[in-house]
Formats: C-alpha cells, structure tokens, sequence
C-alpha cells in the first residue's frame, strides 16, 4: 500500500475524538436547566477522557512496529461537584425548603470548553492541509 | 600486445614491466567475491545478468500494480461517500481525507503516465 498522507491516521484519530469531546459538550450545554434525569436526579455534567494508543492495538492489519500514537475518547465520566441549588419554591422537583438541585454544570465553562474543542479540532485540519499540501509540492518536482 | 593495453601501459608506467600480473596483483586481494557481498547486503546489489528473474517483479507488473492501487484508492473513497451519504457510521472528515487520498495518489499515476510518454518520445525523436 503507497502511503499518500503519511501520519494522517493520528489526525484522523485526533479529529474523531476532538468530535466525540464536541458531543459532550453540546450534550452538557443542552441539560444545563434538566432538574431530573432518567434515574430522578439532575443532570451531571459529563467530561471526555482521552488517551493515547499505539495504532497496531487499535487496527489489526497494522504493520506491527508502526509505533504511530492514536488518540481516542477513552471514557466519558461524570463531574463529581454538588448540584447547585436554586431556590425555586414552585417547582415540582423543589425540596421541603424550595430549593431545587440544577446540574452541575457552568455554561461559561462549557462555553470555553467549546472553543478548545473547535480549536483542537482546527489544528488537526491544518495538519491535514499542511500534508496535503506538501503532497502537492512534491508532485510538482521537475515541472517547468 | 593489442593497442589498447599498450596505451594503458603508456599510462601507468608502473605497470609497463608486467601489465596483466601488476594488474591482478593490485586488484586481487582487494575484490570480494559477489557472493560476500550479496551475503553482507542482500538485494542491493545488481543480479548477474543470467539470474533468473521472478515473474512477479517485471516492470509492467509494477506498473499496473501501482495502477490497480490508485484504484482501489479511488473505490475507497467512493464507498466513504457513499456509505457517509446513507447515514453509516462514517465521518465526515474520514470521508475528506479518502477522497483528499484518492485525489493525490491519481495525479502521481498521472506524472508517472506523462514521465513514461515523455521518455518514449524522447526515444522516438533520436535521429538514427
């Protein structure tokens, strides 16, 4: 197999998973005000964890050897911080004394971690058009 | 004496007494038999010409592997889209990335068609 894009797989890797972290925080943004969830708690902001893995763990008909480090969302696991609590005496989820337990979630926080997704995910696209580019060049070789 | 190694020997005065020992003096303890330096460094070498070529290495059978390559390239990225465009688990930027993928390793078997036609001309414009 001629390999055109040469390391393009751990771009692709980094791109899916920059995508899956996008995911969880559009999720995240959408169930900032969700006060009861499938199981009757609030919502719990969810966080993407990535980890990196050698490409022949991940394809099978890998050349053993290529030592190619891929990126993956490995889990998404929830925040562990307290609800917050909003006194909403009307509510149907509000406790004896009005307060009602909101998601653990700060949209400015998930605002920032929108940016991050999107830039991530921009650096990798660069790569993409970097080697693209290079490719390109190199085909030009001994053109008048 | 033929011309030739008379003008060698006008060359090298040194070998003037005894041309051939001098010669294979010289270059004897020197050389390394091919068979050494096949074992030191398999393939590089150029095989001796009576050594019998394994079919699957011509060139023509290069060629068009290279060409049965860009085109598997080609079905690749195809079947991305299409597979992208009918909701499969494809991503988007997958899909990019065959077609980006299918799109340069064509314009090599291009550059390589137009190097090959421009060497054939070249071969048939020389004046005989």
């Amino acid at each position: 197999m001629i390999n055109i894009l040469t390391g393009i797989d751990s771009t692709s890797a980094a791109l899916n998973a920059e995508r899956i972290r996008m995911d969880v925080v559009s999720q995240n943004i959408a169930n900032v005000n969700t006060s009861r969830g499938p199981d009757g708690k609030p919502y719990q902001r969810q966080q993407v964890v990535f980890e990196s893995v050698l490409k022949d763990q991940v394809e099978l008909g890998a050349t053993p050897g290529s030592a190619a480090h891929l990126v993956r969302a490995s889990r998404v696991e929830s925040a562990l911080r307290p609800p917050r609590l909003v006194h909403q005496p009307g509510h149907p989820d509000a406790d004896a004394d009005g307060m009602v337990a909101m998601p653990n979630i700060n949209i400015h926080e998930e605002m920032i971690d929108l940016m991050a997704a999107s830039r991530a995910y921009e650096a990798n696209l660069s790569v993409v058009k970097t080697a693209r580019g290079m490719a390109q060049q190199t085909l030009s070789i001994g053109k008048r | 004496m033929n011309a030739l190694s008379a003008l060698r020997s006008l060359a090298y005065p040194a070998l003037r007494a005894d041309p051939l020992k001098a010669a294979t003096e010289a270059a004897g303890p020197k050389s390394i038999p091919f068979t050494e330096l096949e074992k030191l460094s398999p393939g590089l070498l150029a095989q001796p010409a009576d050594a019998a070529r394994p079919a699957g290495a011509s060139f023509e059978n290069t060629i068009k592997n290279f060409v049965e390559e860009t085109n598997g390239k080609q079905a690749v990225a195809n079947d991305s889209v299409k597979n992208l465009v009918s909701g499969q688990n494809v991503s988007l930027h997958q899909t990019m990335i065959a077609m980006e993928e299918a799109s340069i390793s064509f314009q090599l078997m291009v550059e390589v068609r137009n190097k090959l036609l421009e060497s054939y001309q070249e071969l048939m414009r020389m004046q005989v």
